[in-house]
């Protein structure tokens, strides 16, 4: 241990995973001290069974909860008010989140609301400060999950706030909601655990609390993914890969947001592209470029893209390189197994020339501008890398 | 690595580690809107010098400092209550406990009694009495060994009742652990070898036993690799801050792991040779930690043959044909507990008989082994250990342990 500086590592997030799961949130909130959730979701995103499960899962348990299924594909602050409005009037004290991305990111302003009493969301920016504990905030991810649900910090149209308050205290993840309902959204859902697990897992070195969340979720998408793109209907495998999502939003918390993440944020928000999409497109050539520049921590990556056999095999000058010939491998095979099902190219996800030059105008203001631009070109309308290697 | 049909995994402390960790502290207090600290401690640790270490860090940033360090080896439900006076009498509003595992407990739970404003401590015992936060509580630990800076758990002890009492909550964990290797750097290679052997043992016991899960794993392996690779480097040389803050951070990835994954047979059986013979916690699990591998060999060999890599490395492991990669862990953990024999001039037992009390007595006579076959069989420890433990394994392990040779596979239970 030589590092110079202290480093830091908190995840609040407690991780609840598998058979029937959500059939302990009762006991769960009440050591919360809580016991009358506020359930927020979007019914035409999450399926009207998704919401029947989460509440049946509360059976004889005493407690009353309600039900907002309404969020829309964005957060919308006027109807957080609304909602801030009812959870004082009817007295809730507790937010339970189903779903994924912006219904997550909707709560986590919902609660900041609600626990700091914040009357007017539009006044809410990234320099608010959230500097105490929130009431709890329980989320159950759904299979169109983008990894940050567990992360901490909560997107506003474009502002983030972030605080390790942010996060919510408890995720649990039934795999009666964690099937995938397509392929495209499964393989999105794991692309995005994966891109921000590898740039965590990276810049992690001396840090091996992150690396141990980074770890785990690289080791299960690369035991998972395969399986679970190739049948999205499978419990194990898309429940592993909800699992690696969950943990990559805890291993990505408290880094600097680095060229895949940024890249598949701004799509995100100016086009509503699942940010596992963009990442998948981008991966290839960004840890190339990683690769090229000075392969500086590419070399951790190999053990859990690998196992300990060929971790043990490869001698140590060689691991960056091997760690970036396994991943080119690793999306071939899986853009092999989905054929036409997943876009390669912006062109193949309809994304119009005009859309990438707003995305251009957004790019050219951020620090990293010039090198986000040129991922950007290259995946425009090329032959994808991953075929080229594979 | 295995996704279990279900599990669970928390830990919600902030980690801070690193050569100025300690720096960092009035900042982190500020963060909580505290600023008047009581430190808890114990004489020991103060008379080595390290609450002035503390002190001097946080004397320009903070307005005063409260320190109290009458905290017992074994913690005392009486001193709990008299800290918690001392806090309300003073105005505190956050803790900062410096020690080992007493400390730990005392300090949590003075901080139950100060935040639920109660007048005693008992009404909170069990599990999930606590419903909401506490205090602040930064926790500093100066010995690599207990984990306890990140577990839910506190022990106090009722000495006029004759009682000990488990308090278990989320709410419980530090706020804050500091991993700092001034804490540690004056620690005794005897007290090193010891309390690394039993965050050693937190780190493989996590990763064979029935509760394991993905990141108990993570945890487990990259705390394996770090206590194997530092310890004997620090007892030979305690004055080694890198070793020193390495050894810190295994033995607090290994509290995260046991405390989500739970322990064996090792644990087990250490803590009845703790209450029947008062054998050091440490030794006892530095001794015990190759039977308990042995022992569920059968159940887990395939497990147990993963912590050769981060224990070994790269060249012994691609050495060691697969049929004896497991075997070799437990010769590995035997030879670590002779190299520590030899620097520590054999204060390090290896074995029970080996293990001797202040005047040179031995603290565990062979006829006591039965009665600490019985006692293990009284503590939740066995619950979750691979295979089913009972009075004849216990037994036969602990005899095994007493004369310092390897089991007899074929005589282990298969059950």
């Amino acid at each position: 241990m030589n590092s110079d500086s202290c480093f830091t590592f908190t995840c609040p997030v407690k991780t609840n995973s598998g058979n029937i799961a959500l059939e302990n949130l009762p006991v769960e909130l009440s050591g919360l001290n809580a016991g009358k959730p506020l359930v927020v979701t979007n019914i035409a995103k999450v399926g009207r069974k998704a919401v029947r499960t989460l509440t049946g899962a509360f059976g004889d348990s005493g407690m009353s909860l309600g039900v907002f299924d309404s969020l829309g594909d964005k957060v919308d602050p006027a109807l957080i008010e609304q909602l801030r409005t009812t959870f004082i009037e009817e007295e809730y004290d507790s937010i339970i989140a189903l779903g994924g991305g912006t219904i997550v990111d909707s709560a986590k302003i919902l609660n900041l609301t609600v626990s700091l009493k914040i009357t007017d969301v539009r006044n809410l920016s990234a320099q608010t400060p959230v500097n105490r504990n929130l009431l709890p905030l329980v989320v159950v991810p759904t299979a169109d999950a983008t990894g940050l649900e567990t992360a901490q910090f909560a997107r506003l149209n474009g502002a983030v706030l972030s605080s390790e308050y942010l996060a919510p205290v408890l995720v649990v993840i039934d795999p009666r909601l964690t099937r995938g309902k397509d392929v495209k959204t499964i393989y999105a859902t794991g692309l995005a655990a994966l891109g921000r697990a590898l740039e965590s897992h990276i810049i992690a070195k001396e840090n091996p609390f992150r690396q141990a969340y980074s770890f785990a979720a690289i080791r299960f998408i690369r035991d998972n993914l395969p399986a679970a793109v190739r049948n999205p209907d499978d419990k194990k495998t898309t429940l592993a890969v909800i699992n690696a999502a969950v943990m990559s939003g805890c291993a990505f918390s408290g880094t600097e947001a680095r060229p895949l993440h940024k890249l598949g944020q701004v799509f995100q928000e100016m086009l509503k592209i699942h940010p596992g999409i963009i990442m998948g497109m981008c991966l290839p050539h960004i840890l190339d470029d990683y690769l090229h520049r000075d392969g500086n921590g590419l070399a951790s990556l190999l053990h859990p893209l690998t196992g300990d056999e060929e971790f043990a095999q490869t001698p140590e000058a060689q691991r960056a390189g091997a760690a970036v010939s396994v991943l080119h491998r690793f999306m071939a095979d899986l853009h092999s197994a989905l054929g036409k099902d997943v876009p390669q190219t912006l062109r193949e996800a309809g994304v119009p020339l005009y859309a990438i030059e707003d995305i251009f105008e957004v790019l050219d203001v951020d620090p990293n501008g010039v090198y986000l631009r040129s991922v950007v070109e290259r995946i425009r309308d090329k032959t994808p890398m991953a075929e080229k290697k594979g | 690595m295995v996704l279990p049909d279900y599990y669970e995994f928390c830990c919600r402390v902030k980690i801070v580690a690193g050569h100025d960790a300690l720096e960092q502290i009035p900042g982190l207090l500020s963060e909580k809107g505290a600023k008047k600290p009581l430190i808890i401690t114990d004489k020991g640790v103060a008379g080595a010098g390290l609450i002035d270490v503390v002190s001097r860090v946080l004397q320009d940033r903070l307005a005063g400092i409260l320190i109290a360090d009458n905290v017992p080896p074994d913690s005392d439900l009486r001193i709990v209550h008299q800290l918690a006076q001392f806090y309300r009498d003073n105005g505190c509003d956050a803790i900062i406990a410096v020690g080992g595992g007493s400390v730990m407990d005392t300090a949590k739970g003075v901080n139950i009694v100060v935040s639920e404003n109660a007048s005693d401590l008992m009404a909170f015992s069990g599990a999930g009495a606590l419903k909401r936060p506490l205090k602040p509580l930064i926790a500093i630990p100066t010995t690599a060994g207990t984990g306890s800076e990140v577990t839910q758990v506190a022990v106090i002890k009722d000495h006029e009742k004759h009682l000990k009492m488990a308090f278990l909550s989320y709410f419980l964990l530090p706020d804050v652990s500091i991993l700092d290797p001034r804490m540690t750097m004056t620690m005794p290679p005897f007290i090193t070898a010891m309390t690394g052997m039993d965050a050693l043992s937190h780190a493989t016991e996590a990763y064979y036993c029935l509760q394991k899960n993905p990141l108990s794993d993570a945890h487990a392996l990259s705390a394996v690799s770090m206590i194997y690779q530092h310890l004997p480097m620090v007892v030979q040389n305690p004055s080694d801050l890198n070793g020193r803050l390495a050894m810190s951070i295994g033995a607090c990835l290994a509290g995260i792991a046991f405390s989500n994954s739970m322990t064996g047979i090792v644990h087990n059986l250490g803590h009845a040779s703790g209450s029947v013979c008062g054998v050091p916690h440490g030794l006892a699990m530095a001794i015990l930690l190759p039977y308990g591998l042995e022992y569920n060999m059968h159940k887990c060999e395939d497990i147990i043959a993963r912590l050769l890599l981060p224990m070994a490395g790269e060249t012994d492991y691609l050495n060691t044909p697969k049929e004896q990669k497991a075997q070799k862990v437990v010769s590995l953990i035997r030879q670590m507990n002779e190299d520590l024999h030899i620097l520590t001039n054999g204060r390090h037992a290896r074995c029970f008989r080996e293990v001797k009390d202040r005047e040179g007595k031995p603290m565990v006579p062979r006829e006591t082994l039965p009665e600490i076959a019985g006692a293990a069989l009284l503590d939740g420890a066995s619950m979750y250990n691979p295979e089913d433990t009972d009075y004849t394994d216990n037994l036969m392990v602990l005899e095994a342990a007493w004369e310092g040779c390897p089991l007899d596979l074929s005589k282990v239970k298969k059950g």
